[in-house]
């Protein structure tokens, strides 16, 4: 039912357009296009080389972030249908991770692309992009939820997420490249959003994630999982209250 | 066989002043700490059901009758499972439809039709059961072509025929229904009434809560009175007239 819903809305959102879903393609494409030219220039790197990586982590972390900032929404803004149908909260947040998860399949083609016009040579290590959307996916779900359920009765919460995605993303090698910089700085180490990156982005660069991502994602993902039971219990039946 | 047995129901609702509502206010509540502030954080509650005790068996037509805010409408969404009692117990045999507010889940921006999807699923439609009654409900609500056009293009009138024409489609055995049916002509409305006169047939337990004695009368055929949370007086089911 949730897919229904998430498809309806894409469908509606590009009702009237005449490429349709494509301008999200576009506008992505754009963007990646221009972040591409402004680093290689600042930088003196080869298009070839900063295109693939600009493009997965834009791509995936627009993901991120979409997500996150619509699931402060997700309850507020479904209140007319909390409080007055029957039906299971949480089909309103598959509702929008379906329809980021179609906006990502959309932008997705950009890396396609990418890759079309600047081949790379193929290996085993594409193949970890599955694994690693799938614990991304755990991660960025639980966090849609937990916002989705505080900013339901934290009104201050929208705000407060929306402010920090801002600053995470500069904080986050999103755009700009850790690997270049000699003495890698504390806050991309310590950063998880950096390691939940990276275990979807190096496989689709054909690289081989790290161990730390690895293990640093699969714990934030217990921690998350654990938080989300909590809350489950705790607030999931007073949500119909409090919107 | 349907069946809904209510005992001890208690629903209360915290009302979160502009104050207690802001995530600065709790904070600030913990830090300053102390007794005094901890336990009444300035959280306004509301009984809005208090104690309530009601069973209800085949073929009750119930007329759910009180003053405003005496909770008519919470008891509705409580039996609905949209309100989870603070307290109390409630018990339910039986698939339970909803007719709280029609034109909640409908999209101004989609057409008529797919208006008709998106609510049906809502309602615990399949998409199999939908096309089946797509015939029915397309011809009930009168509006032809009008039903390929965003809705954002009908009157009110047309969105209430609309509605009513979804929300009345799917088989239940427990129907809930709040108020009437908003503003159609004369005609539908006439309709109207005999659609619901059918429904009420084909569901075992119907629970009507209105303020038109007109359409109590005609509909039900026992009461349940409430006032300020509670049961004032209940009588038992006598031969529909």
């Amino acid at each position: 039912m949730w897919s229904r819903f998430a498809v309806h809305d894409i469908k509606l959102r590009f009702k009237r357009s005449i490429i349709g879903p494509f301008w999200l393609t576009l506008s992505m494409g754009v963007m990646v296009g221009v972040l591409g030219l402004i680093s290689s220039s600042i930088f003196q790197q080869n298009m070839a080389g900063v295109l693939p990586y600009i493009a997965v982590g834009l791509i995936f972390w627009g993901f991120l972030t979409s997500c996150i900032n619509e699931g402060a929404d997700v309850f507020i803004g479904s209140a007319r249908y909390i409080r007055n149908i029957p039906m299971q909260l949480s089909i309103h947040l598959y509702r929008m991770i379906a329809k980021n998860i179609i906006i990502l399949g959309f932008n997705m083609m950009i890396y396609l692309l990418i890759l079309v016009i600047f081949p790379q040579p193929l290996n085993l290590n594409y193949l970890l992009v599955l694994p690693g959307f799938a614990l991304y996916l755990i991660n960025v779900a639980w966090a849609a939820f937990v916002v989705a359920v505080l900013s339901a009765r934290y009104r201050d919460i929208p705000h407060v997420i929306s402010n920090l995605v801002q600053v995470i993303f500069f904080l986050t090698p999103v755009f700009w490249s850790a690997a270049k910089l000699p003495n890698r700085p504390a806050f991309v180490t310590w950063n998880p959003v950096y390691h939940m990156l990276e275990i979807v982005r190096s496989p689709l660069l054909g690289e081989r994630p790290s161990i730390v991502s690895w293990s640093v994602s699969a714990i934030c993902a217990l921690a998350g999982c654990a938080c989300v039971l909590l809350l489950y219990r705790r607030a999931y039946p007073r949500i119909s209250y409090w919107v | 066989m349907a069946r809904i047995s209510i005992s001890k129901l208690t629903v209360e609702f915290a009302v979160f002043g502009s104050s207690a509502r802001s995530l600065k206010n709790s904070i600030l509540a913990k830090a300053t700490g102390g007794r005094v502030t901890f336990g009444h954080r300035n959280i306004v509650t509301v009984r809005a059901i208090d104690g309530l005790d009601l069973e209800l068996r085949d073929g009750d037509r119930a007329a759910l009758v009180g003053p405003n805010g005496s909770g008519k409408s919470t008891l509705l969404r409580a039996l609905s499972g949209i309100y989870k009692p603070t307290a109390g117990h409630i018990s339910i045999t039986g698939r339970v439809g909803t007719l709280l507010d029609p034109k909640a889940g409908l999209d101004l921006e989609a057409t008529g039709y797919e208006n008709i999807y998106l609510r049906g699923y809502l309602l615990g439609m399949s998409t199999r059961e939908i096309q089946t009654k797509m015939d029915y409900i397309a011809g009930f609500t009168e509006l032809g072509d009008f039903l390929s056009l965003p809705m954002k293009t009908y009157s009110e009138g047309m969105v209430a025929r609309l509605a009513f024409a979804i929300s009345t489609a799917p088989e239940n055995d427990i129907l809930l229904v709040d108020e009437g049916i908003g503003a159609v002509d004369e005609g539908f409305q006439e309709k109207a009434e005999k659609r619901i006169a059918q429904i009420f047939d084909r569901a075992s337990i119907v629970i009507l809560a209105s303020h038109s004695e007109k359409l109590l009368e005609r509909f039900c055929n026992c009461r349940i009175h409430m006032d300020r949370g509670k049961l004032v007086e209940r009588t038992m089911p006598h031969p529909a007239p």
